[in-house]
């Protein structure tokens, strides 16, 4: 308990010092959001994060954590005395963000980002809400260049790859990606359907499923680095896509957090399609 | 299996083990009142409970709005939950009666996360009616409604079957267990994560007008429960022994069975579910203070007002600036305390 109060102490501390330079105390309380502040270098301005907030992990490491977006602690945060609390539509509960506002602490909600051109929009609504907004507009226009470049490239395939998309939460949480996912929209910015587009979000995977659906290539996301285990799955491994290469096992937070890394994420599904004399790589 | 089975165990006087017991609630309330994230001094409560004195604004909303309801939400609930499991312990005559045994927690647990995966499609209905108490109602009604379908399996020719209960309490617990289990399958990432947190249980999100709307029901719950005091010690040498004694047994069943559901309904309406205090405190009260209701009754509403406020202070400071579920907490807590006494026991 003391040694709790302590760490807090310190951290207002830290705080203070901050404070001199004039620079607003932000705390980010979603991955994506607290990954777009980063690619602006604004992270100087982040006093804590959330739990969803893991990348850059020398940035978030250090940082006090405030929990799970949607269980704030309204003490917790009030402590760090923030000038901001930056978040997206899904945080809660709702009294604890009344009672910030009440406190004077500013908090913004940013809408969920379901496509592409959302992700864009709410790089440039971070560059405006941390005084950086010839950074975000670099941003955005490199990932509006690369959506372009893939979506012309994937214009002049004659037919749209069936691709299935899974989620690898944990031995036992290896869930398939329905329709109304981030992973969906990723999907269909590059012009390619979702074999498992009857089901409705992340679902979990029935193996004979995964065999019927025949897909021309798989794409992965794992919540951490090796919790996917390919022999754990004979049945995918011997799908026709994941033996010729149609494949690619990649982090969630790169491939469906749709921060600053959505560009690199979209060549990085992209060139795993099948039809590689259109790969946009090295072009 | 007899309830009073702590003879090597040494009593505390009653009168002495109430003030203390009084004592540490004092000691609790200010220990709570003084810990959290947000750094208070002294001097900022003095100044925001005073009306005349100028205070940090700030300072006085984290006190009057957050930490007091917290307070009195965690006395009220912590009381209401010992005193139920008391009632109920000494119902089934059995130390390690819960609560959770006639279903209450298993409905209330099924309503509230039916709210949180359908209330916007399937319960829009019912939210946009209820609004912002539409989980709390729901699962103050769920808990209700399944308690009460258990005492009716239970109940034949104006007699209640406390064996039958048990086992109705049991297989409605699964079936509750099975639809809670169903709507988990149909959650999104988003309501997983919210009905985790809600069967944690939580102080965090106490309001004032949570304790308007829950509290009268749970203080009404405290304050009968005494009325049951008597009867029940009668109960202890069993149920026609009470009936000869003059007590009309089926009327003491049903008001125990009642003051259980309407007491840990409302607590867990508000608070989410946060187990062990039921069984727990009453089964350490018992060992300190004996079998008799009259003295185990008050003394587990202390215990449990003094375990869960405890329980809530640590919950705020452990991984600060986040918080700690306090259900988590008291399962940490309790459960190991629990089964040090069970091995104390065992070697006496």
């Amino acid at each position: 308990m003391r040694l709790g109060g302590w760490v807090v102490m310190l951290a207002c501390l830290l705080g203070q010092a901050n404070a001199n330079e004039a620079m607003p105390r932000i705390i980010s309380a979603d991955g994506a959001i607290t990954e777009i502040i980063v690619a602006l270098s604004a992270q100087q301005s982040l006093v804590a994060v959330d739990t969803t907030s893991r990348y850059p992990e020398d940035v978030t490491g250090p940082l006090p954590k405030v929990g799970y977006l949607r269980a704030l602690p309204f003490e917790g945060m009030l402590s760090l005395r923030p000038d901001w609390l930056i978040t997206s539509e899904e945080a809660g509960p709702e009294i604890t963000l009344q009672r910030l506002q009440q406190a004077g602490v500013k908090v913004a909600r940013l809408p969920v980002v379901d496509s592409v051109t959302a992700a864009v929009a709410r790089i440039r609504v971070l560059g405006s809400l941390t005084d950086r907004e010839p950074q975000a507009e670099q941003l955005a226009l490199q990932l509006e260049s690369k959506l372009a470049l893939v979506q012309q490239v994937s214009a002049q395939r004659d037919y749209r790859p069936r691709v299935l998309f899974l989620l690898a939460e944990g031995n036992h949480g290896v869930m398939l990606a329905g329709r109304e996912t981030t992973a969906d929209a990723l999907l269909s910015a590059l012009g390619a359907d979702n074999v498992m587009a009857e089901v409705e979000g992340y679902k979990p995977v029935s193996q004979e499923a995964l065999l019927a659906s025949r897909p021309d290539a798989i794409i992965i996301a794992e919540t951490r680095a090796g919790q996917f285990r390919p022999a754990d799955w004979p049945l995918l491994t011997r799908l026709p896509a994941w033996q010729q290469g149609h494949r690619l096992v990649a982090d969630s937070m790169f491939l469906l957090g749709f921060g600053p890394r959505l560009g690199e994420a979209l060549l990085a599904v992209h060139d795993v399609l099948p039809g590689k004399q259109v790969s946009v790589r090295g072009r | 299996m007899a309830v009073d089975s702590s003879a090597a165990v040494r009593r505390v006087p009653a009168p002495l083990g109430i003030l203390l017991l009084l004592a540490l609630l004092l000691l609790a309330g200010a220990v709570s009142v003084m810990t959290g994230a947000y750094p208070l001094q002294l001097s900022d409560i003095v100044a925001s409970l005073w009306p005349r004195v100028e205070a940090d604004p700030l300072a006085q909303m984290v006190l009057q709005d957050v930490r007091l309801p917290r307070l009195i939400l965690g006395l009220l609930a912590g009381a209401v939950l010992a005193v139920s499991g008391a009632l109920l312990q000494g119902l089934f005559r059995n130390p390690l009666a819960d609560p959770g045994l006639i279903g209450v927690s298993a409905g209330a647990g099924l309503a509230a996360v039916a709210v949180i995966v359908l209330g916007s499609t399937v319960l829009s209905g019912w939210t946009a009616f209820t609004g912002r108490w539409a989980l709390p109602l729901a699962a103050f009604m769920g808990g209700s409604l399944v308690t009460f379908l258990a005492w009716r399996i239970a109940h034949r020719q104006g007699q209640t079957s406390v064996a039958t209960l048990l086992l109705a309490g049991i297989a409605i617990n699964a079936i509750a267990g099975a639809g809670t289990g169903l709507l988990t399958f149909m959650a999104d990432d988003a309501q997983l994560r919210s009905l985790t947190f809600w069967s944690m249980g939580s102080l965090a999100q106490a309001t004032w007008s949570d304790i308007a709307v829950a509290g009268p029901w749970m203080l009404l719950a405290l304050v009968l429960a005494p009325l049951l005091a008597r009867p029940l010690d009668a109960f202890l040498l069993g149920e026609p022994v009470a009936g000869h004694l003059g007590y009309s047994v089926d009327w003491v069943k049903r008001a125990a069975i009642l003051l259980a559901a309407l007491g840990v309904g409302a607590a867990g309406a508000v608070t989410g579910l946060i187990g062990f205090v039921g069984l727990v405190v009453p089964h350490v009260m018992r060992q300190l203070f004996g079998a008799g209701h009259r003295m185990l009754l008050p003394a587990s509403a202390l215990a449990g007002g003094v375990l869960l406020v405890a329980a809530d202070a640590a919950a705020r400071v452990v991984v600060a600036p986040a918080e700690l579920p306090i259900g988590l907490v008291m399962a940490l807590v309790g459960g190991p305390f629990f089964l040090g006494l069970l091995l104390r026991n065992r070697m006496v």
